[in-house]
């Protein structure tokens, strides 16, 4: 009888007591719970559908696990993407922000979504069908870009952006006192005078932006060292308010914020290779509150990560011909 | 025979599934300069070697533009709020065609270039300043206009009023 054997009998025993502890991990549950739905997102009846189908499991107070994901460990892994992606992105509660909020949360999503970013891939793989199809894509992008054409900037803020301006040049000469970012990062002052590594149009946000290079940056953009970039390189990224005149053109209007990327892998190794700084208003104030803050650059940057968690695709040509 | 081998099949294709989703390969990620924008063809000076005075977008037109200066143009562009630049100052005005970036649904970055302008204040032999005005088209971007006068052109008068972006 093999029954009778000690071998045998072991394995017995085994999996006997793996059964145990597979059902007893079972009442290791952290609850899910779903709060009333308080705000949820007003949205067309096509855009809800795919955000229902893709996105609510994790991001709204309309958790439905499938079985699958009720069997601990999977239970556990789920709960933890439910609280995390709730924390950062609700849509039962969405309602409760500024237009302005909500659309920029909308658009950081579309491109989470267009970058393979979200839905997680790891949740992708296990979930068939909950991966946002090419046509479900361009129907979210077009529900965020309806063609509109630009009104001229209100007076007021026209009057605002030129007493900025004046202001400015008045103190053209002075080097301001910037307090530091809490990370550490200080304000470096000479980034006015780095050259260009391309521009944009953030017409998601109403911002127009400069990206400028040190000298470490444009070297490196020239011999085509950009991933990773070098240690030593910084880049500025200098936004403005997007001020459209009577003909419909967008000048630069107040300056809103520069923000810096500085390149040392082993100073920065925390926070991806990077030191992350940020000062708004024309009184250049830091943003972050604490050190932690920087956390929230490098959230924002990892759909790039392996771009060296870098967005811009530099120009070409900044390194020759510099004659005066 | 026939069943495991199936079996094992699918095992690898699920695999591949899940290796694919991990990997998050995306081509709109992969790491480029942006040579398209280049400025081709010969230009008197780079202005992508100078600083950058501001920029303006033309939506109807789908162009983005940004006005680089010499020494000093910047320099007096960031000191003064007037349009009297001095003997020596040479602008440059970069238009590129814009396109969708594709890391960024939102924003619209420069794409092939369809215009570079300067103007250049030079003093005459009277001591008045005189202006020249030159643009390139095409690609590769060759001179396609040219004038010189006591008084600057309406379009160059334009790009010499652009006041200098804040930049604290």
């Amino acid at each position: 009888m093999a029954t009778g054997s000690p071998r045998a009998k072991a394995v017995v025993w085994i999996a006997v007591l793996l059964c145990i502890v597979f059902i007893g991990i079972q009442f290791i549950r952290p609850a899910i719970e779903n709060p009333p739905v308080t705000a949820e997102i007003q949205a067309p009846p096509a855009v809800k559908q795919i955000l229902r189908s893709s996105c609510y499991n994790c991001h709204s107070d309309e958790t439905k696990l499938p079985w699958y994901d009720q069997v601990a460990p999977a239970y556990w892994l789920a709960e933890r993407d439910v609280e995390k992606g709730r924390m950062a992105l609700n849509f039962s509660e969405i309602g409760e922000l500024s237009a302005a909020q909500q659309k920029g949360l909308l658009f950081e999503a579309i491109n989470q979504i267009q970058l393979g970013v979200m839905p997680l891939p790891a949740y992708r793989a296990i979930h068939p069908g909950s991966a946002v199809t090419p046509e479900q894509l361009e129907i979210l992008r077009a529900y965020l870009h309806p063609p509109a054409p630009k009104q001229a900037a209100p007076q007021a803020q026209v009057q605002a952006a030129d007493a900025q301006y004046e202001a400015w040049q008045h103190a053209a000469n002075a080097i301001p006192a910037v307090q530091p970012e809490p990370n550490g990062i200080a304000f470096i002052p000479d980034y006015k005078n780095w050259r260009v590594i391309s521009s944009t149009d953030r017409f998601d946000n109403h911002t127009m932006r400069e990206i400028l290079g040190n000298e470490i940056a444009i070297k490196a953009i020239a011999e085509h060292r950009i991933n990773p970039w070098p240690d030593g390189t910084v880049f500025a990224k200098v936004a403005w308010a997007q001020q459209p005149d009577a003909q419909g053109i967008s000048h630069t209007g107040a300056f809103v914020q520069v923000e810096l990327m500085i390149r040392d892998q082993k100073k920065y190794a925390a926070t991806k290779g990077w030191g992350w700084g940020r000062w708004r208003g024309a009184d250049l104030k830091p943003y972050g509150r604490d050190a932690s803050f920087a956390h929230e650059c490098v959230d924002c940057h990892k759909p790039v990560r392996k771009n060296d968690y870098v967005y811009t695709a530099p120009l070409a040509g900044q390194g020759t011909g510099g004659q005066q | 025979m026939r069943a495991p081998m199936k079996c094992t099949g699918l095992l690898c294709a699920g695999l591949l599934v899940i290796a694919a989703g991990c990997s998050g390969a995306n081509s709109r990620v992969a790491t480029h300069i942006n040579q398209e924008a280049a400025l081709t063809g010969n230009l008197p000076y780079n202005p992508l070697a100078w600083k950058v005075i501001t920029s303006w977008i033309d939506e109807q037109n789908g162009t983005m533009s940004t006005l680089f200066g010499n020494d000093a143009a910047v320099q007096y562009a960031r000191n003064n709020s007037g349009h009297d630049y001095p003997s020596g100052a040479v602008l440059a005005a970069v238009t590129w065609s814009q396109q969708e970036d594709p890391r960024w649904f939102g924003a619209g970055i420069p794409s092939s270039p369809k215009s570079v302008e300067f103007v250049s204040v030079i003093k005459g032999a009277d001591q008045k300043p005189s202006w020249s005005y030159e643009k390139y088209e095409g690609s590769p971007l060759k001179e396609s206009s040219k004038a010189e006068a006591s008084v600057p052109g309406d379009r160059a008068a334009w790009l010499l009023a652009q006041r200098a972006a804040v930049m604290p």
